[in-house]
């Protein structure tokens, strides 16, 4: 989850986020590279004496400001296509599960072997217990086995939500009438917090996504627990 | 006595000879300075991280924690 007064990314769960923690640095980079110039040529330009300083025309360095320019955002756009096409490659999952958006509450669904379904509502403030985080926690939350390529088909059952977990690298949107699908691999067990991110009415901030990530037996075990109490 | 002759032509294209190779080196620097400050350190700690890592094991501590919901402590 995010900690107070954070500024960065939440650390990568997935090998996606770890390559999107990658482009947004070599981006940055690029935006401090030009800032710095800008930075300077602006100082320069304040703290002359001299008063006839306009050049009127150069196609010289109208050159230059056309193609460096251009340069820099071929060197951005190469490793943006990269990931972008990364993330679209589907490399048979071993495990399909639908989240479909409702207002407030999502539910989940594992219909890969089961009928395997349930609702997953916010814990009211009020119903917390010591550690837990306010606003954060799910009454069910939506497991998956660690190192396992897994499929999420998004959709929602009334309005437009959206399905967000930032640890893993993934946001789809939940269309009404559309399946959307993304898939992602979670690198390493834990329990990982997202919210929705598109805006869906008064309890769009009370509606949470927690993921917990473990092995796959207790995946298994889990899984016949929720099969059989339902 | 006469004074030699005030420089009167190019003042802007001897400042301009100055500043922008500076500029353009200043922005290098930056840049070297994020990359290596940043950039490489945070491409090293995840590989550090991954190299011995133990899913398991980890697992397991964080189990004993009572983090999960699946699955509880082993001693519950």
């Amino acid at each position: 989850m995010a900690h107070p007064s954070q500024l960065g990314f939440q650390d990568a769960a997935s090998p996606l986020m770890e390559e999107l923690l990658m482009f947004h640095d070599h981006a940055l980079l690029v935006v401090f590279l030009i800032s710095a110039f800008v930075l300077y040529i602006i100082l320069a330009m304040i703290t002359t004496n001299m008063t006839d300083k306009y050049i009127l025309d150069s196609q010289g360095v109208e050159i230059i400001w056309t193609i460096l320019p251009a340069l820099i955002l071929i060197l951005i756009a190469l490793p943006s296509l990269r990931i972008l096409y990364l993330m679209d490659e589907i490399d048979s999952p071993h495990l399909t599960v639908k989240a479909v958006g409702h207002q407030w509450y999502w539910s989940y669904e594992y219909t890969d072997y089961a009928d395997l379904a349930f609702d997953s509502y916010m814990i009211p403030p009020q119903d917390l217990t010591p550690g837990q985080f306010r606003l954060l926690e799910a009454d069910h939350r939506m497991v998956i086995p660690v190192m396992t390529p897994v499929r999420a088909l998004i959709s929602a059952e009334d309005v437009l939500h959206s399905w967000a977990v930032p640890a893993l690298g993934t946001k789809m949107d939940a269309v009404p009438g559309r399946l959307n699908q993304t898939t992602f691999v979670a690198s390493r067990p834990g329990v990982y917090y997202g919210q929705c991110s598109e805006i869906c009415g008064a309890n769009h901030s009370f509606m949470p996504i927690v993921v917990e990530v473990a092995p796959l037996e207790h995946f298994e075990a889990w899984s016949s627990l929720m099969l059989e109490d339902t | 006595m006469s004074l030699a002759k005030p420089l009167m032509r190019g003042l802007l294209g001897k400042r301009l000879r100055i500043h922008l190779p500076v500029a353009f080196a200043v922005s290098l620097l930056t840049a070297a300075v994020f990359k290596y400050t940043v950039c490489d350190p945070r491409k090293q700690a995840y590989a550090e991280f991954y190299k011995n890592y133990d899913a398991v094991k980890e697992f397991n501590n964080m189990r004993e924690a009572g983090i999960f919901e699946c699955v509880r402590p082993s001693g519950e």
